[in-house]
């Protein structure tokens, strides 16, 4: 009697298979993205080191012999680690594929907000410790001596002026926060943050050693003020403008959705290479008469198809109501496309995608593009009426082309309970659990109005995602 | 950050700050007591002959009348041999003079008497900086030179003093 094995011809086992193997690539995909962003971490980390290793090499340690210059030494360091740290914000805010790719356009500037603040006081830190340091050394209390360093000594009063700049930028962007300025007059007085740095450089040659002459520090200063400047002007200024002269797009057609909802179709040269996925976003310019001066983010509501990109767009504020009147034939220059809210972000096989509101039309584009096996994808709408659910046959559509199952939640939330459901689904007693039975072992994405997103994620959490599993985009800056 | 990655960043950023450290010592221990007395000393490296340079430090302005030219062939008006004073000139970080030694018509060194030292880092810089501006003027055979950046007071304390001595000394390079 012999026995043959028998082979793995069947259509499931064969499926299996390749199951695993995409499983294999998502997870290969998502380690090689964590260990990128440890090491552009580590670099950060280090780029302090060696500032400070460098103020040591040079003898820095002499400062913290006597009391004397304890002061002194100090506001140096300060001085030194404030500056390296503006850089690295300044790099942050650069848009440099890399760092987006890896961390998201939010989490950057997430960053970048977080080191605002302490950048500020480290400055600041640097300004009052040397006013009292070197009044010491002269025989001067501080403010004589800040008086004698505005009046006498080179580049100091520029430099006494960045760091007014500097307090300015941070202030404001306390303030809009929040949003008690409006995002326009934030945006010009962000500008001087760059009036400031250039404001602070002369004294940096003058009177400190961080460019002396046939130093190490000076390279690295260089490289790092090089780098910073040049990536801000290469990525914001650079690149959106050959792009968009490149891509040449124009809107081809302005269609209503919902009332003051309109979906904006944009066609051009070459889309492909601009290598947009559904759920990125682009910071959008309509050339149109009272609008050109004022750009948007918006997200992608359906995947490219090679000729145009569609966005989808809800009147929230002044700027996004006038895209109701756009004409076709409006030149459009952009920014981007940014993100990483879309499957290059996935962690494992299977996916939850969960929206509301405006919410739902990045949803929509990140179903389309993804990579997704039938019955790996659970999609949960929800609209305060069934016209709140924008771009609703269209979903329906793919769920049934993905066999994704969809769930769809309208009508207002429960009076005085904390939940993202809508009352019916509460008192049925519906859940995250009970809607998406896979979600532990899922990624779970979510877009809606803030608020709303914190909840959803407040119970994700309590069911035990983890936070790599948990990607949501927020339409607030 | 992964726990290990944290913990790489972490012993990274320690190893290179010891690198620095490291580097720093040399710099540490001169800086300690005897840093005047090199502070001065760091131009003689070359003593070209002549006049007996270093020893006449005394800061009275004993210019020009220092060394009786003698007959040293007809090169004629140029300035007299010897070694002239410049004038002291006061900074925020300290004094700075320095003497300038001319022969055959030549600036052939360029002693440092005095550079800034208000504190440690002064000293640092005018030890770093005087060796480097001393080259430039006697490459230039001029007090016009480049600033170097990092140490703009003592480079133009220092410039300032020797242009003092080389017009003392008649010299218009
Ligand atoms: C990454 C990203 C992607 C986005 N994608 C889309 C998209 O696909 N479709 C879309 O319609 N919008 C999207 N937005 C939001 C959109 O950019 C803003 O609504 C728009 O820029 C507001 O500009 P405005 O001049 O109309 O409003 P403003 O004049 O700046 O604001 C007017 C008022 O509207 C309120 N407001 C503005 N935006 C919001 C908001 N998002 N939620 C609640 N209240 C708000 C403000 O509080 C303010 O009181 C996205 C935002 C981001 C950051």
């Amino acid at each position: 009697m012999t026995l043959t094995a028998p082979k793995p011809t069947s259509a499931a086992a064969r499926r299996k298979n390749v199951a695993t193997q995409r499983e294999i690539q998502i997870k290969k995909r998502y380690i090689a993205r964590l260990r990128r962003g440890d090491l552009l971490e580590t670099i950060v980390y280090f780029s302090v080191a060696i500032v400070l290793a460098l103020f040591l090499a040079d003898g820095g340690a002499t400062y913290f012999l006597s009391l004397k210059d304890v002061t002194t030494g100090i506001g140096i360091v300060t001085g030194l680690v404030g500056s390296d740290l503006m850089l690295i914000m300044l790099i942050l805010a650069a848009r440099i594929p890399v760092i987006d790719r890896t961390f998201g356009h939010d989490k950057a500037l997430a960053v970048h907000r977080k080191l605002g603040k302490p950048v500020l006081y480290l400055i600041l830190a640097h300004m009052f410790l040397l006013m009292i340091g070197y009044g010491i050394a002269q025989g001067l209390n501080p403010i004589a001596e800040a008086i004698d360093m505005i009046v006498n000594q080179q580049d100091m009063s520029i430099a006494f002026i960045a760091t007014g700049l500097l307090i300015a930028v941070v202030v404001t962007s306390l303030v809009i926060v929040r949003r008690k300025l409006s995002y326009e007059f934030w945006y010009i007085v962000h500008l001087l943050s760059y009036g400031a740095i250039l404001l602070a450089l002369p004294h940096q040659f003058t009177q400190g050693m961080m460019f002396a002459e046939g130093t190490w520090a000076r390279w690295y200063w260089m490289a790092l003020y090089v780098g910073a400047l040049a990536s801000i002007t290469i990525f914001r200024v650079i690149i959106p403008v050959a792009s968009s002269l490149r891509h040449d797009l124009r809107v081809s057609s302005v269609d209503i959705e919902a009332p003051g909802v309109v979906s904006v179709t944009m066609t051009g040269r070459d889309i492909n290479a601009l290598r947009a996925q559904g759920g990125q976003f682009f910071t959008w310019r309509f050339w149109a008469p009272n609008m050109w001066w004022d750009a948007h983010p918006y997200s992608l509501s359906a995947h490219p198809d090679g000729r145009s990109l569609r966005i989808t767009v809800r009147d929230l504020g002044k700027g996004s109501a006038r895209l109701l009147s756009l004409k076709p034939g409006t030149r459009v220059s952009f920014e981007g496309p940014y993100g990483i809210f879309t499957d290059a972000s996935r962690t494992t096989k299977k996916a939850v995608f969960v929206g509301a509101g405006i919410g739902i039309t990045p949803i929509r584009a990140i179903l389309e593009s993804s990579d997704l096996d039938p019955l790996e994808a659970t999609v949960i709408l929800r609209g305060s009426d069934a016209q709140d659910v924008y771009l609703w046959q269209e979903t329906y559509d793919l769920c049934v082309e993905k066999s994704a199952s969809l769930r769809v939640l309208v009508g207002h939330r429960p009076k005085g309970v904390n939940t993202w459901l809508s009352a019916e689904a509460y008192s049925k007693g519906e859940s995250l659990l009970t809607l998406a039975p896979q979600i532990k072992n899922s990624d779970l994405y979510i877009c809606g109005p803030t608020p709303w997103t914190d909840l959803v994620v407040r119970d994700a959490k309590r069911l035990g995602l983890q936070d790599h599993q948990i990607h949501a985009e927020r339409f607030d800056f | 950050m992964r726990a290990r990655s944290a913990f790489f960043a972490g012993m990274g950023s320690a190893a290179i700050i010891a690198v620095g450290w490291q580097a720093g010592v040399g710099t540490l221990v001169s800086a300690l007591p005897e840093s005047q007395a090199s502070a001065s000393g760091t131009s003689n490296s070359v003593s070209t002959g002549t006049s007996a340079t270093t020893s006449n430090s005394s800061n009275t302005t004993d210019s020009s009348a220092a060394a009786p030219a003698a007959a040293t062939a007809p090169v004629a008006s140029g300035p007299a041999d010897g070694t002239y004073d410049g004038s002291v000139v006061n900074t925020r970080f300290g004094t700075v003079q320095v003497q300038a030694v001319i022969s055959g018509g030549k600036i052939t060194d360029v002693i440092a008497v005095k550079l800034t030292d208000a504190d440690r880092k002064s000293i640092q810089i005018s030890q770093q900086v005087a060796p480097m501006v001393r080259s430039e003027v006697l490459t230039a055979q001029s007090a016009h030179v480049a600033n170097i950046s990092g140490g703009t007071y003592t480079t133009q304390a220092y410039l300032q003093s020797l242009q003092s001595a080389l017009d003392a000394a008649g010299f218009t390079g």
